[in-house]
C-alpha cells in the first residue's frame, strides 16, 4: 500500500504533502492540550517501532501479497498520536528500506494515517456506551481496525486509479490494482481480528491505557 | 577429326576442374557487430518476481517519450536491445498496480557487461530495522523515566 517514488506525478505528491502538513498540525495540537503531552509518547514510540517493522510480515495471497499495515491499532490505541506516529513510522520506512518513497510521503501519510484517525473516532464511540464489555470493546476494536484497512485501500484505489500514466496500457494496469485492492479485503478481517484482540488484551490488563486517549 | 576431340576433352577436362574452383571462389564476408542486450529482472522486496508487470523503456535523447514498453515474463525478466546509436543513460520504469521501480543503465562504448543489483540482504534488513527499533524504545525509556 505503500506508494514509491516516481510512480505519481509532482502535483500529486505535493497537494499530499498539503493534505498531511494540516492534518499534523491539528494532531500535534490535540496533543498539546492535553494535560500532559508527552505522557503517550512512550506508547506513541513503541507503536510506531511496530508500525515500522510490521511492514515487513508479509501474507501470501495468491497472485499477490499483502503485508500487516496496524493503522488502526495505532488509532485505537494512540488517538491523535497516531497520525504524527504513521508520518515518522513512513520516513524510516522510505529511507531505510525504499518502502514508499520521500516524494510520496504526504500522499502514503494521508493513505495510512488518516484512516487511523477515522479508526479512532469509530473506537471512542464505545465511550457512548455505559458498559464496557469485553465484547463491545472486542467488537469496536475489530470495527476500527477493518474500517482504517478498507479506507486506506479505497483511497489508494482512487489515487492510482486517478493517475495512470498515458504510455502504460491502461487496462492491464487497471486490473492489476483491481487485483491487489481485492487481496486486502482479507487483510480487513485479519486486521481488524487483530486489532480487536489487543483491545481486549489491553482493556484486561492495562484499561487505563485505552481510556487515556 | 582427333585433334577436335582432344580439344574437346581438354575443354571438359578444364571446366570438370574449374567448376568446384568456382563454387569456392565466392569470397566470404562475416560483419560482426557488438549487441548489448539489457535483461531486467524485477522483484518485489519479498523476492516474489513481477510477473506481468509493465515495463517502459526511454532512451537517452527523449526522456519523455517511451522507446520501447513491454511486459515482464513470469520470472519477472525483461530484454531489450538498446540503440547502439544513442548512448547515455537509458531509464528502464517497471510498474503494476502502483508499485514499481526505475532503474538508470549507462549505454556507451566505455561501458562493458555491467550489472545493477538492487536491494538489500537479509542481515542488513535484521540490523537496519534492529537499530531504528532500538532508537524508537530509547524515545520510549526516556520519556518513560522518573520525573519526564
Amino acid at each position: 500500500m505503500h506508494i514509491p517514488d516516481g510512480i505519481l506525478p509532482a502535483t500529486v505528491c505535493a497537494a499530499g504533502y498539503a493534505a498531511a502538513a494540516p492534518v499534523t498540525w491539528y494532531s500535534v495540537r490535540r496533543i498539546n492540550q492535553r494535560e500532559n503531552p508527552r505522557a503517550d509518547i512512550p506508547k506513541a514510540s513503541l507503536l510506531t517501532a511496530a508500525f515500522f517493522v510490521v511492514s515487513w510480515i508479509h501474507i501470501p495471497l495468491p497472485p499477490t501479497s499483502v503485508h500487516l499495515v496496524l493503522n488502526g491499532l495505532l488509532g485505537v490505541v494512540l488517538g491523535y498520536f497516531a497520525f504524527p506516529a504513521i508520518l515518522i513510522g513512513l520516513f524510516f520506512q522510505a529511507v531505510m528500506f525504499q518502502h514508499g518513497g520521500l516524494t510520496t510521503l504526504g500522499v502514503n501519510a494521508i493513505i495510512m494515517g488518516l484512516p487511523a484517525l477515522v479508526s479512532y473516532y469509530i473506537f471512542r464511540m464505545r465511550n457512548i456506551l455505559e458498559k464496557k464489555s469485553q465484547l463491545i470493546t472486542g467488537v469496536f476494536g475489530f470495527v476500527a481496525g477493518f474500517a482504517a484497512i478498507g479506507i486506506s485501500v479505497a483511497l489508494f484505489l482512487v489515487i492510482l486509479l486517478t493517475n495512470i500514466p498515458a504510455e502504460l496500457d491502461v487496462a492491464t494496469e487497471r486490473t492489476a490494482i483491481y487485483t491487489l485492492a481485492l487481496a486486502h479485503l482479507p487483510l480487513m478481517v485479519i486486521e481488524g481480528v487483530f486489532t480487536g484482540l489487543v483491545a481486549v488484551f489491553l482493556q484486561r490488563v492495562r484499561p487505563q491505557l485505552l481510556d487515556s486517549i | 577429326m582427333v585433334r577436335l576431340r582432344l580439344v574437346t576433352a581438354l575443354v571438359w577436362l578444364l571446366v570438370m576442374l574449374a567448376l568446384p574452383l568456382t563454387a569456392y571462389a565466392h569470397g566470404v564476408i562475416v560483419d560482426y557487430m557488438v549487441d548489448t542486450t539489457i535483461k531486467i529482472v524485477a522483484r518485489y522486496d519479498t523476492g516474489e518476481p513481477m510477473a506481468g508487470a509493465q515495463v517502459v523503456v526511454y532512451a537517452p535523447d527523449d526522456p519523455a517519450v517511451p522507446w520501447l514498453t513491454g511486459v515482464c515474463d513470469e520470472e519477472g525478466c525483461f530484454t531489450f536491445t538498446p540503440d547502439a546509436s544513442k548512448p547515455g543513460i537509458w531509464v528502464v520504469q517497471v510498474r503494476k498496480a502502483g508499485h514499481g521501480g526505475m532503474v538508470h543503465i549507462p549505454v556507451g562504448e566505455s561501458v562493458a557487461a555491467t550489472t545493477g543489483v538492487g536491494g538489500f540482504s537479509v542481515l542488513q534488513i535484521v540490523l537496519m530495522s534492529m537499530c531504528v527499533i532500538w532508537g524508537f524504545v530509547g524515545t520510549a525509556l526516556y520519556f518513560s523515566r522518573r520525573g519526564a
